[in-house]
């Protein structure tokens, strides 16, 4: 139920703030005594993305979809092999260290495994106040401990874990450290890969909470990624679906999920488990699994797996284009209007 | 769907199990009396958060707890047995014919280098019934279809003429690719001569599924077995499932953390805490009607795609420290109607309806 005192407060702009062109990530594969390059691991194949001052947009897709390796090009943690990302206007791939240092300091990422990205060597202070130091936010050993304390209230913590160690927390108390290890530098734009995936249910409901009430206090842009439908559903604003390194379809959450246009889309949504025992629902399943990056299927790249496959579809390559900010990249209008999807369900 | 005669029909029994194990922090109370009963031909979902106990049960049932682990009292009756008394040696022939187990991880149960027909063909050469059964089925009707196999007969069929060697390939052979038929593998013949690196997530789980019913066991463990999928994948296993439920004559305990997961094949759930089972009702009963408080918060931290919500709720507190656990109701801390009485003893499992259980003083 939406409340419309809280729909509000969250400003979305329509000016992006985060917009990447066709973005594209391959690893080499190498092989031989010589270790020649023998082809590529197509892990981002063209991406073009847009991300609107303060809305969430989820990024769902299979693992090896590619939606972490696009995650890491953005923050140029992975070097992008073509393409352009800008944030707030300055292309993010072309500026040097000096540049990059300054910009990281307004976008932040937090890991999936709270229990791999904080040095176990290190309290909790110390882990802010690197944070600090680098981000060169304060040196002042009062002013440190003043606004490490002020982020751990944020997230929810408090002055007693200030000098514990990361082993001493629980797997959600971890993620709200690194949660306030990457607001040290007040940024704009947070990445969250995967920021729950490791948390048991009953902690990942307060992390989640956590995440939408900062996001309305600070005026956060998050790009949400995560393999959970259910979890990016009640999250997100936008939701855009990535199918071996190229967004297949993008569009407003409603709009993606009751009105999937892309064939893997809708077959996705109809993949969810419900916490319904009582929903009937048609079942169309994806039969088979999804291909090597390395042989990327020519034309369509899910045309192998569609079930209204054409000829056209294996040779010509469809765009991502659409009516009403819903993308699609499908070459067909398919009506899946005969078949029921996720949360269009009957109750028996 | 079972029937109603069927659905009483107990076939394994946890009483009052207490496992401990022994670490250089303390005595870690994992199990704190797991009162379960797994009824004939049904699946059973049992769900927990990570640290409650779920795989604890699992594994004690069939055998394979570490080391460090030990069984402080309890009993688990299989088939009118206690095989908590059994010997190793009793409980490995009792994990080949009756508790067939298939684990999160397939990597680690293949073996890497042998094929999938290898290790096939060695679960058939284990089971002598089955081969005959197969061989007399074979030699009656020329060809051979595993459903027909699936249900244990206990050798109606004889035969008295030894099978030549080539016989007894073509049988095992036939045998190896009705069963991969059974769990949808696509190209049977083809997946026999691959390694386990061949294949896919998905079809390495399926082999496993296939590996395990090939035993026609009376129970069918599977521990957390579509975690590691996405959920496409997850999707057509989870389907997978809810066919064969209705083909085998096995008793399934699917252990999942996804309630979910336990919705979409679970006949009855049951809900784990801090070692405890807290509450069993039939999946529709428990969606509809939870009544421990520790089941309803859960069914309210999930985010639901067809019943959207702004926020969700979370569960105040952490999971208990097993070392330490808090008395009585292991979950009164967390508790938003915890009375006096939680904190001295724990509440008993007890029938409130026909057919839903729950250990709470409030019912």
């Amino acid at each position: 139920m939406k409340s419309p005192a809280i729909s509000t407060e969250k400003r979305v702009g329509s000016e992006h703030l985060l917009a990447i062109k066709d973005l594209k990530v391959w690893f080499p594969v190498k092989s031989g005594v010589l270790q020649r390059t023998i082809g590529y691991v197509k892990a981002v194949d063209g991406v073009d993305l847009n991300v609107r001052k303060g809305e969430t947009l989820g990024l769902v897709g299979e693992s090896g979809s590619g939606k972490t390796t696009l995650a890491r090009a953005i923050l140029r943690l992975t070097k992008p092999t073509e393409g352009e990302v800008y944030f707030d206007g300055t292309n993010v791939l072309k500026v040097d260290r000096q540049q990059m240092r300054k910009l990281r300091r307004r976008m932040q990422i937090i890991f999936q495994d709270p229990y791999a990205s904080l040095d176990p060597r290190q309290t909790v202070s110390s882990i802010l106040r690197e944070a600090m130091e680098i981000h060169r936010v304060s040196s002042n050993k009062y002013e440190v401990n003043r606004r490490s304390l002020g982020l751990l209230r944020k997230v929810g913590l408090d002055e007693e874990h200030l000098y514990r160690f990361p082993h001493e927390f629980s797997g959600g108390q971890r993620q709200r450290i690194a949660v306030a290890r990457a607001l040290v530098a007040s940024p704009d734009f947070l990445i969250l890969d995967e920021p729950t995936s490791f948390l048991d249910v009953s902690v990942q409901a307060s992390v989640l909470n956590l995440l939408k009430d900062l996001q309305k206090d600070l005026d956060l842009t998050y790009l949400f990624i995560t393999h959970n439908l259910a979890v990016v559903h009640h999250m997100s604003d936008r939701v855009g679906v990535m199918y071996l390194g190229k967004i297949v379809e993008l569009a407003e959450k409603n709009s993606i999920y009751r009105n999937p246009k892309h064939p893997y889309t809708f077959q996705l949504m109809a993949a969810i488990p419900l916490p319904e025992p009582e929903a009937r629902r048609k079942e169309v399943l994806l039969e088979g699994d999804v291909p090597s990056p390395v042989e990327i299927p020519p034309g369509c790249r899910f045309h192998p797996r569609c079930k209204y496959a054409t000829e056209k579809c294996k040779k010509e390559e469809p765009i991502l284009a659409g009516r009403n900010g819903h993308l699609v990249a499908c070459l067909y209008e398919i009506d899946f209007s005969t078949e029921e999807v996720a949360g269009e369900f009957v109750n028996v | 769907m079972i029937d109603r005669e069927n659905e009483e029909k107990t076939i394994l029994e946890i009483r009052n199990l207490k496992v401990n194990f022994h670490t250089y922090r303390g005595e870690v109370k994992a199990l704190n009396g797991v009162d379960l009963r797994l009824y004939s031909r049904e699946v059973l979902a049992l769900v927990g958060e990570s640290g409650c106990g779920k795989s604890v049960t699992a594994q004690t049932l069939i055998g394979l707890l570490p080391e460090n682990a030990h069984i402080i009292e309890g009993e688990i009756i299989l088939k009118g047995e206690d095989i908590l008394k059994k010997t190793k040696e009793e409980m490995r022939i009792l994990r080949a014919e009756e508790l067939a187990t298939v684990f999160q991880d397939p990597m680690t149960f293949l073996n890497p280098v042998l094929t999938i027909g290898t290790q096939l063909r060695e679960v058939f050469t284990l089971q002598k019934g089955l081969f005959v059964e197969a061989l007399a089925i074979a030699r009656t009707k020329g060809n051979l279809d595993f459903t027909e196999l699936l249900n244990k007969q206990n050798s109606v069929f004889q035969t008295e003429i030894k099978p030549s060697r080539r016989e007894t390939r073509k049988v095992v052979n036939s045998l190896c690719v009705g069963i991969l038929r059974l769990v949808k593998l696509p190209d049977p013949e083809r997946i026999l001569k691959q390694y386990p690196f061949e294949l896919s997530g998905g079809m390495r789980q399926r082999a496993m599924i296939a590996m395990a019913l090939a035993r026609r066991p009376s129970i069918f463990v599977a521990d957390e077995i579509t975690t590691a999928l996405d959920v496409t994948i997850q999707a057509q296993i989870l389907r997978l499932l809810k066919e064969l439920r209705d083909k085998i004559d096995a008793s399934t305990l699917m252990i999942t953390h996804d309630l979910s997961v336990a919705a979409e094949v679970g006949n009855r759930i049951a809900v784990m805490y801090g070692g405890n089972v807290v509450e069993v009702a039939s999946a529709r009963t428990l969606f509809a009607e939870p009544l421990h408080p520790y089941t309803q918060m859960l069914l309210r931290a999930i985010p639901n795609i067809a019943n959207p919500v702004e926020r969700l709720e979370s569960i105040p507190g952490t999971v208990p420290d097993m070392i330490n656990p808090p008395p009585g109701c292991r979950f009164h801390p967390r508790c938003k109607y915890a009375m006096e009485k939680c904190a001295e003893e724990r509440p008993k499992l007890k029938e409130v309806e026909r057919g839903h259980e729950v250990a709470c003083y409030l019912h």
